[in-house]
């Protein structure tokens, strides 16, 4: 349980490396019941001067995207491996990124890239609850992230501590992610699911019992109360009990002005709406500002539903068996370049980055050898992960992968990690941890910081 | 003035203030839903595209050239139709429809016989990029069946299946020559897409850019002597024009935002784009210049 490790980390100013220490504090509670018996509480209190990140944006890029021709291009890898795409340098030394992300090139000062992610399963639902939770599935379904901040931070006014932001939870055909919310922490600390259109416009699912009901046209309570009164009078005992809680917090929101105001885009320039592109996922990054803006602790942006890429019926997601190439250069990576080079932006312009953690990530990366389809299968040996704000050093390249991008060459970092990282920046340190007995065994990932 | 006059008369206006084009331009859609693979037909009174008409489907669209309206090209589609083709005489349309998951079947639709026919290939990879012989002997398309992906033909019955490249890297957009002799394509053998013509029968290879940056989408004008392309050779998508040979290419959008998807339209003067402006994606005709800014291929 008490894994000193072998990473490489800082000193921590107590003869232990920080990740070490970490890795200790998060053990010691479990080991020892609640005492913190042995634990430097100088130590933790500087670590707890690291914790700036009030809110949290994570984009989730459901279905894997393909790190060879993303933000880990292997131009001198053999033909069969390195893909079609040409490189292009950024503002950081020693990052190249594939020519399809022309706009996150020129903003690399802003945020650091790790390219030794690993995972430990390889199928979507699966590695979708890893990334999302760090652990697998089974036996038990461990928290969100974003669960966690929840729990931690609390309700604050009107609106929900943690949105997913999408059409629904993140699926593939045949079922969804089961860490997608509260897991052992509990159904009271699920996303609350709220979806954002091309334009702009906001739904909220929850709200759909109820015909023609969009933010924009709850004005006042009394209105909003009379039509609740009258869908409940439609509704069986049993599912007025289910409707109430399910809605409670939807409705409550809306009935709030300040966060009825957060859902609307209109109130944006027409050339800040603009700069994050006409596109669902666009206006959804936007969005998410907003939120986090308005003080919501935990955001996280669903780059589609499902992760079918070529499918009826499918939103095309990052999972590209099929038209990898063609996807990644026609859709994909202009959407994504666009959208996250705004919220950089926009973010570092408001100053929001100085106390809000972006990350982007999948849950694995893609078969660096080319698939006979022309395209690149799972592969959660290796992908990436791309963080700013809050803290972290950008313009950074941290980890490294082998030649041919199979797996990383550095000590590989886990979605536990990332868990555990973005947990210790939002001021949830190793006794919160304890306590909510979540992430247990997780360390910083401390050369982002 | 009728009601259609004025509109264009609109457009026209828009379309002089629209930044990020080297040349005249005008906007054909106003929408901004992203568009792709737009293709003239009816002698170019009507521009064919596909476009995201909602979060999960891809259509192909008919834009009435004359009036700007445009509506589904087929009515009841619901699954995506992407990559779509015309044969020069209207009479053959192609393209990629998706079946199922991960599963795509590449159709040529006899559209005077109303007969449909059906490439088949083992494995289950996409068909990409049909181009027609302007004499309607065959359609040659991109497909990775167990390997690289290579170019391929066709005849308009989907029979007599042949491979025409046996080339390292990806193959992707045939076009051809309206002679029928010559198809200029795409392939990635030196690292990223370059662009190489070769004899319709696979033989002759020359290749015409060479840059560490893409060089894409190469369509053959009307008179055969200029080619079409998309390049990332300033940064950024934008669309090009250079002789039939590789020489003097000229630069015709300049933007920033994204160019991409040229086609021309059978005057040779003009070509249509998809264009990204101010984050929406729309389509542009556009006029090709004789001279102007000039980059070079090496």
């Amino acid at each position: 349980m008490l894994d000193f490790g072998n990473f490489k980390a800082r000193d921590c100013g107590n003869g232990l490396g920080r990740r070490s220490f970490l890795k200790t504090a998060s053990a010691l509670p479990f080991a020892f019941g609640a005492g913190y018996g042995g634990i430097d509480l100088e130590a933790a209190r500087k670590l707890g001067d690291r914790a700036k990140a009030k809110s949290v944006i994570l984009l989730w890029l459901w279905g894997g995207p393909s790190h060879l021709d993303t933000f880990d291009p292997k131009p001198d890898a053999p033909m069969e491996y390195r893909g079609p795409f040409g490189v292009i340098p950024t503002k950081t030394d020693g990052l190249q990124v594939t020519e399809l992300l022309p706009q996150l090139a020129k903003r690399s000062h802003l945020y650091s890239v790790i390219r030794s992610m690993q995972t430990t399963n390889g199928g979507h639902p699966g590695a979708g609850t890893v990334g999302l939770t760090g652990f697998e599935e089974n036996p038990t379904v461990h928290p969100n992230f974003g669960s966690i901040m929840s729990k931690h931070r609390g309700r604050s006014g009107a609106l929900p501590p943690f949105f997913y932001l999408g059409q629904g939870i993140p699926r593939d055909l045949p079922r969804r992610i089961e860490g997608y919310g509260g897991g052992t922490l509990g159904k009271a600390y699920d996303p609350f699911l709220v979806s954002c259109s091309e334009n702009g416009k906001v739904g909220i699912p929850t709200l759909d019992l109820l015909p023609g009901m969009t933010p924009n046209r709850i004005h006042h309570r009394r209105s909003l109360m009379a039509q609740l009164d009258d869908t409940s009078r439609k509704l069986d005992g049993k599912g007025v009990k289910g409707w109430n809680q399910a809605h409670h917090a939807a409705y409550g929101l809306l009935t709030d002005p300040k966060a009825r105001d957060s859902f609307d885009l209109t109130t944006e320039t027409q050339a800040t709406r603009d700069a994050y592109g006409q596109t669902s996922f666009g206006q959804s990054c936007l969005l998410a500002r907003r939120l986090v803006e308005t003080g919501v602790p935990y955001v996280q942006v669903n780059w589609s539903e499902y992760v079918e890429t070529f499918t009826p019926n499918g939103d095309f997601g990052w999972d590209t068996h099929i038209y990898n190439f063609e996807l990644l250069q026609d859709r994909h990576c202009p959407i994504f370049d666009r959208a996250f080079s705004a919220l950089l932006d926009d973010m570092n312009s408001r100053g929001l980055l100085e106390d809000t953690l972006v990350i982007a990530t999948g849950e694995f990366g893609r078969t660096p050898k080319i698939s006979n389809r022309a395209a690149r299968e799972h592969h959660k040996d290796c992908y990436f992960s791309v963080w700013a704000g809050a803290g972290i050093q950008p313009g950074r390249v941290i980890g490294e992968s082998d030649k041919r991008g199979e797996r990383p060459v550095t000590e590989p970092i886990t979605p536990l990690m990332m868990g555990t990282t973005i947990a210790e920046l939002s001021g949830i340190g190793a006794r919160e941890r304890a306590e909510m007995k979540v992430l247990d065994g997780g360390s910083v990932i401390n050369e982002l910081l | 003035m009728s009601f259609y006059s004025f509109t264009r008369g609109c457009f026209f206006l828009l379309g002089l203030l629209t930044a990020g084009f080297s040349s005249a331009q005008t906007p054909l859609t106003t929408d901004g839903s992203n568009k792709r693979d737009p293709v003239f037909i009816d002698d170019g009174a009507t521009l064919v595209y596909g476009v995201d008409e909602n979060r999960d489907l891809i259509r192909l669209r008919q834009l009435d050239l004359d009036t700007l309206e445009s509506k589904p090209y087929y009515e009841s589609a619901n699954r995506h139709h992407v990559e779509v083709a015309f044969s020069r005489d209207g009479r053959y349309i192609s393209y990629t429809e998706c079946t199922g998951n991960l599963t795509a079947q590449f159709v040529i639709k006899d559209l005077q016989e109303k007969k449909d026919y059906f490439v088949k290939h083992s494995g289950r990879g996409g068909t990409r990029s049909p181009a027609f012989a302007p004499d309607n002997s065959v359609v040659v398309y991109a497909f990775a069946e167990k390997g690289p992906q290579q170019l391929w033909s066709v005849d308009m019955e989907a029979k007599n299946k042949k491979q025409l490249t046996q080339c390292e890297g990806i193959s992707n957009w045939p076009s051809f020559t309206p002679d029928g002799k010559t198809i200029v394509f795409s392939n990635t053998r030196e690292n990223n897409y370059e662009i190489y013509s070769m004899d319709a029968n696979g033989s002759n290879e020359k290749r015409l850019t060479e840059n560490t940056i893409m060089d894409i989408r190469p369509v053959v004008s009307p008179n055969g002597k200029q080619i079409a392309f998309t390049s990332m050779r300033n940064g950024f998508y934008n669309v090009y024009v250079m002789n039939f040979d590789g020489s003097d290419v000229r630069q015709v959008t300049d933007s920033e935002e994204r160019d991409d998807y040229p086609t021309w339209h059978p005057d040779g003067k003009r070509l249509a784009v998809v264009s990204e402006r101010k984050g929406k994606f729309d389509l542009y005709m556009v006029e090709v210049p004789s001279s102007g800014k000039i980059t070079t291929n090496r």
